[in-house]
């Protein structure tokens, strides 16, 4: 049987060469046959998406061992800035409840560490929580983070906790992006570590940036009720819209 | 994020959509037009848009004509160079874009390049009409074929001055103008009766729909039920009236297609259901209504066999058999009638242990031609026990891949490097470059493995740019594609062993594309004929169900252990399962299309029922077993090209048997002399020679059948 349905897999080969060849001859009889294709734009994309995956794995894999590295370490960047638009916010929901340098220092090293736990954890497959799950949650953690900055004028002492709970959401959120991105198999640690320094500078980047745009007004009296609430509420507001959107849309 | 990211995608192919809505086309941003800078010239895809192809089809078309009116109306008299050279270098724009075009519709369509499809098609028959019809052109190339003697030609040019010569005789070049005009009648009748046809197969195949209720699915197995639940889901957002969608709400349907029909066969245990859906599938095009094709193809077969009385052939046979391995229909007949006996032996003895299951189960019936894939599997597992997914891990895509690479390298030296800077079709598509020996560049192979919803069913090989040395050394770029589940999350893709064998068989073909080397690219890689073409393909298949070249490359792709001997054993012993069916069946189908072909003009078949059983009547085919097409449903014959052509397949499988065989007796299936002379006389050649002496300059002797009768153990090998 095989080998004659293997014969049948049918070659036609419509060699260029062949001028006066009519290539539509197999195609009735493979719309017969088989049916017509049907294309269902949903699948072709998910499809397409797969590939595109597999493409760039292979592409990794034929690479050398810092020319991975590297790209690990932009690829990281990549998902804060300009990709990861909630890890922004959250990171700049830090960045506005305080400008004390011991307090958000405290923070920061919070979240780093807990998304990096995370993050390991998920891409070396011992933990798996679906996107269902994570996604929405992440989107709270934005809208608590900036409420708090509202209603607290001080951070309270266990702040850098809360922002540790919520940090090993975010390492859950990187670590799908990084799934849906691709590890390569023969370099797998040293790319996931690559990819966290990444996240890193990127994260650095944004607080950077936020510091550089408030430095003339932090002394300022006004700055609580003319930046850093008004900041907060949009974030608020961003965090919970993403709520929404992920959970009823 | 996720969610971002994915609106972002289809933000960016919503676009792309509707970028080819422009409907003003400046010439200057057709890639058609332009001179491809692309590594290899392989084509570029990226800037290739829909609607670049009609205006290039259009122009491509325009600009071939003036070249073949410029070649007619040369002054000077005809000579080698100025006619068949011209000709072979005509219609370069044309050739560019059909092999592109036909190329992506075959593996990465959408509904408009389809919708175009349908328009070329006639554009495209006229187009080679009106250049086999051209009579100046003829003049000048008999004039050059009467004198050929004189004019110290090489082998290749005058195997190709005869063959181009014998093309248009073929169309009716010597005849007078009365005959002429008869032959005009005659093609256009058969055409329009082809394609009536094609179009009646296709409404009985889409008219005939099983719909089950969830009590009819006993014995199906989930992916199967499934399927069947989809196709009904899709059937009921196709309907229009709310009483039909009603028909397929909470339903279950299976069709007469192969993909629907196969499993149902195979896993129902509703005996009744199996014989209903069968019976759909063989009765396609003989239900006396208004699609019946039993007219139909007795027409077409009459008008063939006086279409070629007219051109001085016996039958039609006898004209499609000149250009062709075996010569004429008595060759055929006698290579199928070889096979048909030790073929109908084991189908009979199929049918006995088939029957002895039913006994055993308790049934009180007699095996029936809608019970064989259901009772066929039952012996399988009893008598062979193979779990094809035991032998999945040791088949991943790149170690198959390693060994096909590799088994070429010890036939011919040649190398592979993967390319990853070239962009293809689709990110699945695949690119390598291929060298000789010497280091020297080969050609460029795409490799399109993954099936996915915009492409064909089917495997094949086919060419975006085929070889020449006529205006330098052009080299070629060859494409296979597939139809391999893709993997699944981050797994490597893992074949079948059926899988396997058909990436080796088109890399046969794609090494027949690559290693050519000819001066004229229409005598170039594949061009041959039916019958002999396939043989570059099966050689190789076969090479991967050799122990020793299967163990170089079936390696566990997590422990890099090899495939155990015992597991190889039970899956060559299982290949020699069912042969005596699979082999009836075509060869029925064989001898039919030879028997329809064999009509003289005089014969008037009024009932193609009755001539098909009469036929099979002669041959003695059982009634378990039906042609693997029945007449009215042969679209092979009646609607394509293989009219008296279907046993191609097997006369290749003669051939691969006994071209392996040799391999076999010198003790090394890759002794280097014989790979040598294999590649010369047969994957460089092309259609320069004879088929036939090349085959026999390979193997010292004309092709035996024994070693295919060992081979699908049809010698009383199989148990």
């Amino acid at each position: 049987m095989r080998s004659i349905k293997i014969i049948f897999l049918l070659f036609f080969f419509l060699s260029s060469a062949q001028i006066f060849a009519h290539p539509e001859d197999e195609l009735i009889i493979r719309e017969i046959e088989e049916g017509q294709l049907s294309f269902q734009d949903d699948q072709m994309t998910a499809e397409y998406e797969a590939a595109l995956k597999r493409q760039r794995l292979r592409k990794l894999n034929a690479m050398s061992g810092s020319k991975q590295f590297f790209l690990f370490v932009k690829a990281g960047i990549e998902h804060i800035i300009p990709k990861g638009l909630d890890h922004i916010l959250f990171v700049l929901g830090l960045f506005f409840s305080s400008l004390v340098f011991m307090s958000l220092l405290k923070q920061v090293t919070a979240f780093t560490l807990a998304h990096t736990l995370t993050l390991a954890l998920a891409a070396l497959d011992i933990m798996q929580i679906p996107g269902q799950i994570v996604e929405p949650l992440i989107a709270l953690s934005i809208v608590w983070i900036a409420v708090e900055n509202c209603v607290f004028k001080k951070t309270n002492k266990w702040r850098p906790l809360v922002v540790f709970g919520f940090g090993l959401l975010h390492g859950l959120g990187f670590a799908s992006v990084l799934s849906d991105y691709g590890l390569p198999q023969g370099s797998f640690i040293p790319s996931l570590i690559a990819f966290n320094i990444g996240v890193e500078l990127g994260q650095l980047l944004v607080l950077i940036i936020a510091l550089a745009l408030v430095w003339f007004f932090r002394k300022k009296t006004w700055y609580r009720s003319y930046i850093q609430i008004p900041a907060s509420i949009i974030i608020a507001l961003f965090g919970l819209f993403w709520f929404i959107e992920r959970v009823f849309l | 994020m996720k969610k971002l990211l994915f609106l972002a995608t289809l933000v960016v192919i919503s676009s792309c959509k509707n970028e080819t809505k422009q409907p003003e086309m400046q010439t200057s941003e057709n890639p058609f037009f332009q001179e491809w800078n692309t590594p290899f010239e392989v084509p570029p895809f990226e800037d290739i848009k829909d609607e670049h192809y009609m205006p290039a089809f259009e122009k491509g078309m325009e600009e071939h004509l003036s070249e073949i009116d410029a070649i007619v109306n040369n002054t000077e008299a005809p000579t080698f160079k100025n006619t068949l050279e011209a000709l072979e270098k005509s219609g370069k724009l044309l050739n560019k874009v059909q092999s592109v075009f036909y190329n992506l519709t075959g593996s990465n369509t959408n509904p408009k390049l389809q919708e175009l499809q349908r328009d070329l098609s006639p554009l495209l028959s006229a187009h080679s009409d009106k250049i086999s019809l051209n009579e100046g052109l003829f003049k000048r190339i008999e004039t050059i074929y009467q004198e050929r003697e004189g004019l110290s030609l090489t082998e290749e040019q005058l195997k190709l001055l005869s063959d181009t010569r014998k093309g248009f005789v073929r169309s009716g070049a010597l005849l007078n103008a009365e005959q002429k005009a008869q032959i005009t009648k005659i093609n256009s009748e058969i055409s329009e009766l082809t394609t009536a046809f094609g179009q009646n197969l296709l409404a009985e195949t889409n008219g005939f729909e099983l719909i089950l209720d969830k009590a009819d699915l006993d014995g199906l197995s989930d992916g199967i039920i499934a399927a069947a639940a989809e196709t009904a889901a899709q059937k009921m957002e196709a309907a229009e009236s709310d009483e039909d969608k009603a028909k397929y709400k909470d339903k279950y349907v299976f069709t007469p297609h192969r993909s629907s029909m196969y499993p149902f066969l195979t896993e129902s245990n509703r005996r009744d259901l199996r014989e209903k859906l069968y019976k759909s599938y063989v009765m396609r095009g003989d239900n006396g209504n208004k699609t019946d094709n039993k007219e139909v193809a007795a027409k077409i077969a009459k008008l063939r066999a006086e279409r070629a009385q007219l051109m001085g052939y016996e039958t039609h046979a006898h004209f499609v058999l000149e250009e062709r391995m075996l010569k004429t229909p008595e060759e055929v007949y006698n290579l199928l009638m070889q096979l048909w006996k030790p073929a109908l032996e084991r189908a009979k003895v199929e049918v006995a242990d088939m029957q002895a299951i039913v006994d055993a189960e308790g049934h009180d019936f007699k095996i029936a031609a809608w019970d064989w894939w259901q009772y066929s599997e039952k012996v399988r597992k009893a008598r062979y026990n193979l779990d094809e997914a035991a032998l999945k891990p040791y088949l991943s895509l790149d170690n198959v891949l390693n060994g096909v690479f590799e088994t070429t390298n010890k036939l011919w030296g040649v190398t592979y490097t993967e390319l990853f800077d070239i962009n293809t079709y689709h990110p699945d598509a695949r690119v390598w470059e291929v060298k000789d020996k010497d280091g020297s560049h080969l050609g460029i192979f795409i490799g399109d493995y993954f099936s996915r919803s915009n492409k064909r069913g089917g495997a094949w090989m086919s060419s975006f740019k085929s070889q020449s040395n006529l205006e330098g050394k052009e080299r070629p770029v060859v494409v296979n594609v597939c139809n391999f589940p893709a993997p699944v999350g981050d797994d490597p893709a893992l074949l079948s062993f059926e899988n396997v064998t058909t990436l080796f068989h088109e890399f046969g073909h794609a090494m027949h594309g690559i290693l050519t080397n000819v001066t004229y690219s229409s005598m170039s890689g594949t061009s041959g004929p039916r019958d002999f073409t396939e043989f570059p393909a099966q050689i190789l298949e076969h090479s991967a169900s050799e122990p020793a070249i299967l163990k170089s490359f079936a390696k566990h792709y997590k422990t890099g252990e090899t495939m155990p001997d015992e597991l190889i054993e039970k899956l060559l012993k299982a290949s020699k399962f069912n042969q005596g069916f699979a082999n009836t069946e075509y060869l029925a189908a064989s001898l039919l299309d030879m028997d329809w072909h064999t009509l003289s003009a005089e014969d008037d078949i009024k009932d193609a029922d009755a001539f098909e059983k009469s036929s099979m009547e002669k041959i003695g085919l059982i009634e378990e077993i039906a042609p693997r097409y029945r007449s009215t449903y042969f679209s092979h014959i009646f609607a394509g090209g293989y009219a008296s052509g279907y046993y191609s397949y097997v006369h290749s499988a003669v051939l691969d048997s006994d071209g392996f065989e040799a391999f076999k007796e010198t003790g090394d299936v890759f002794n280097p002399e014989l790979a040598a002379k294999l590649r010369t006389h047969v994957y460089e050649k092309g259609s320069t020679e004879e088929a036939m002496d090349l085959y026999t300059q390979f193997r010292g002797r004309q092709p035996k059948i024994d070693a295919l009768l060992k081979v699908r153990g049809l010698d009383g090998s199989a148990e």
